[in-house]
């Protein structure tokens, strides 16, 4: 017999009927939220911050079988799952609960809690965050619009990719509002010019954003087509690096009068061997990445190709950055004089 | 040979892009893994892949590809047509398996040189 739990929340909607549902309303959010955070809530969605890799357990497992996974992986409440299809949550207290009345070695389907509260993938984070004020579960499953559990989500996930799209968005306004920092450091330089993308971890349809956005400002400004294509390669890849192996980072594209620098920058975990990630085919990427056309192990060695200087550093348990500097011949910067005067 | 020369070759539709682009296939490209395609360094590559995903357009868009094919007529999803929209990238959905699509292709570039 099938099982059907009770889902409270989450009818299928798009994105721009949740939208336009959501009101932007402080108040509603908890307090006095900032223009910009109102912004972020609505941009990010709750797939930008959820955890993709869901560990979850069947039904006829039993609740010391779920106590086990739970353990070892640090975790305080369990998916019941099948084939992508959510039953219910065994939680530290069904576990507890267990001990006390000495059924640990029942079905987890028989003491799981089944009144779901879920989120969908398509939501705003301004959703996720009421979610968590109205109710006091400490995360909630995440469906996608066909009711398939892709996805978990915390409230301190969706804290840590808020503090950190919060602290690029403010060091944008700084730069903005203020001569100094890097612009002073760069005023000798006349063409001097910097931009950032964010890049948050697994989110694979929104990848390649700033690579492709790189190649357009640089063939705007007339560079010539070889370096524009060397230089959107190893975007291109570092991008992807920092989607699929980091937790999130930055690409910072900087064009001075000689030369074009690509700046990839996340927030760990950091590679181990260095030399081994740099060599060719050397990859630790599972089968959902490769599924996603990624994985082969190339993309450092190729944008280590494609740069006039390559840079890798990287802190296991805190950061990777990688540098791919492109030297623009004098004749390409006379054209472009030219072009401009 | 141009996109539009490339749909009747396999069989295919153009889902995406401008039927009437003049540019003209360089090389193909047959592959599902990306890095080995941004390692590739033609000009005007057409991209043969069974990954219908975003992501095939923008690596295409960042070597510059003068279009896409996705064989084995796998769905296509619309986010994956805007992008290809987005960027300017002729975008061929074909029938045939890669295998084929090759074949027939290699073929018309033979016949191409003949003529
Ligand atoms: N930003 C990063 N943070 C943590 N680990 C990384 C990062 N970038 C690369 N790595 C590690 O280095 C390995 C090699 O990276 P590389 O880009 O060369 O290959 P890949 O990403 O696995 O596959 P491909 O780039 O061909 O799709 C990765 O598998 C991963 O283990
Ligand atoms: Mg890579």
């Amino acid at each position: 017999m099938e099982y059907n739990p009770v889902i409270l929340q989450g009818q299928h909607t798009s994105d721009d009927e949740i939208l336009a549902r959501t009101p932007l309303d402080a108040k509603a959010l908890g307090g006095d939220s900032s223009e910009i955070i109102m912004e972020l809530l609505q941009r990010f969605k709750v797939r930008d911050v959820m955890k993709r890799q869901v560990i979850s357990i069947p039904r006829k497992a039993t609740l010391r079988d779920a106590q086990r996974l739970m353990r070892d992986n640090r975790i305080s409440g369990l998916p019941v799952s099948e084939n992508g299809r959510l039953y219910g949550i065994v939680s530290v207290n069904d576990i507890i609960n267990g001990l006390d009345g000495c059924w640990m070695d029942e079905a987890c389907e028989s003491h799981m809690a089944k009144n779901l509260v879920v989120l969908e993938a398509g939501m705003p984070l301004a959703f996720a965050l009421r979610y968590f004020n109205n109710y006091t579960y400490g995360r909630f499953p995440v469906l996608d619009s066909d009711r398939k559990l892709v996805g978990i989500v915390s409230q301190r996930d969706v804290m840590r990719a808020l503090l950190y799209e919060l602290s690029v968005e403010i060091r944008k306004l700084e730069r903005k509002t203020s001569p100094k920092g890097d612009q002073v450091r760069q005023e000798a330089k006349e063409n001097f010019f910097r931009k950032e993308w964010a890049v948050v971890h697994n989110d694979l349809s929104r990848a390649g954003h700033a690579a492709n956005a790189i190649k357009g400002i640089l063939r705007e400004r007339k560079i010539d087509r070889t370096i524009v294509r060397r230089v959107a390669v190893a975007a291109y890849e570092l991008e992807i690096n920092i989607c699929i192996h980091s937790h999130g980072g930055v690409i910072v594209l900087l064009i001075s009068d000689d030369k074009i620098t690509i700046t990839a920058k996340d927030r760990g975990p950091g590679i181990p061997d260095i030399e081994w990630a740099c060599r060719d085919g050397t990859s630790t990427a599972n089968d959902w990445i490769r599924s996603m056309g990624f994985g082969a192990g190339m993309g450092l060695s190729n944008s280590k190709r494609v740069a006039d200087e390559f840079t890798i550093q990287s802190e296991v348990g805190k950061f990777t950055k990688v540098v791919c500097v492109y030297n623009i011949p004098h004749a390409q910067q006379a054209a472009e004089g030219g072009a401009q005067a | 040979m141009t996109i539009t020369d490339v749909v009747k070759i396999l069989d295919g539709k153009l889902i995406a892009g401008d039927a009437s682009s003049p540019r003209v296939v360089g090389a193909v490209v047959a592959n599902d893994l990306m890095s080995d395609v941004l390692l590739n360094d033609a000009d005007d590559i057409l991209l043969l892949t069974s990954l219908a995903s975003d992501q095939s357009i923008r690596t295409a868009h960042i070597v510059g590809a003068m279009g896409v094919v996705i064989h084995n007529a796998k769905p296509l999803s619309e986010t994956m047509i805007k992008v290809a929209n987005d960027l300017a990238i002729p975008l061929v959905s074909s029938p045939l398996s890669k295998y084929d699509a090759c074949v027939r292709l290699h073929d018309a570039f033979v016949a191409e040189e003949r003529a």
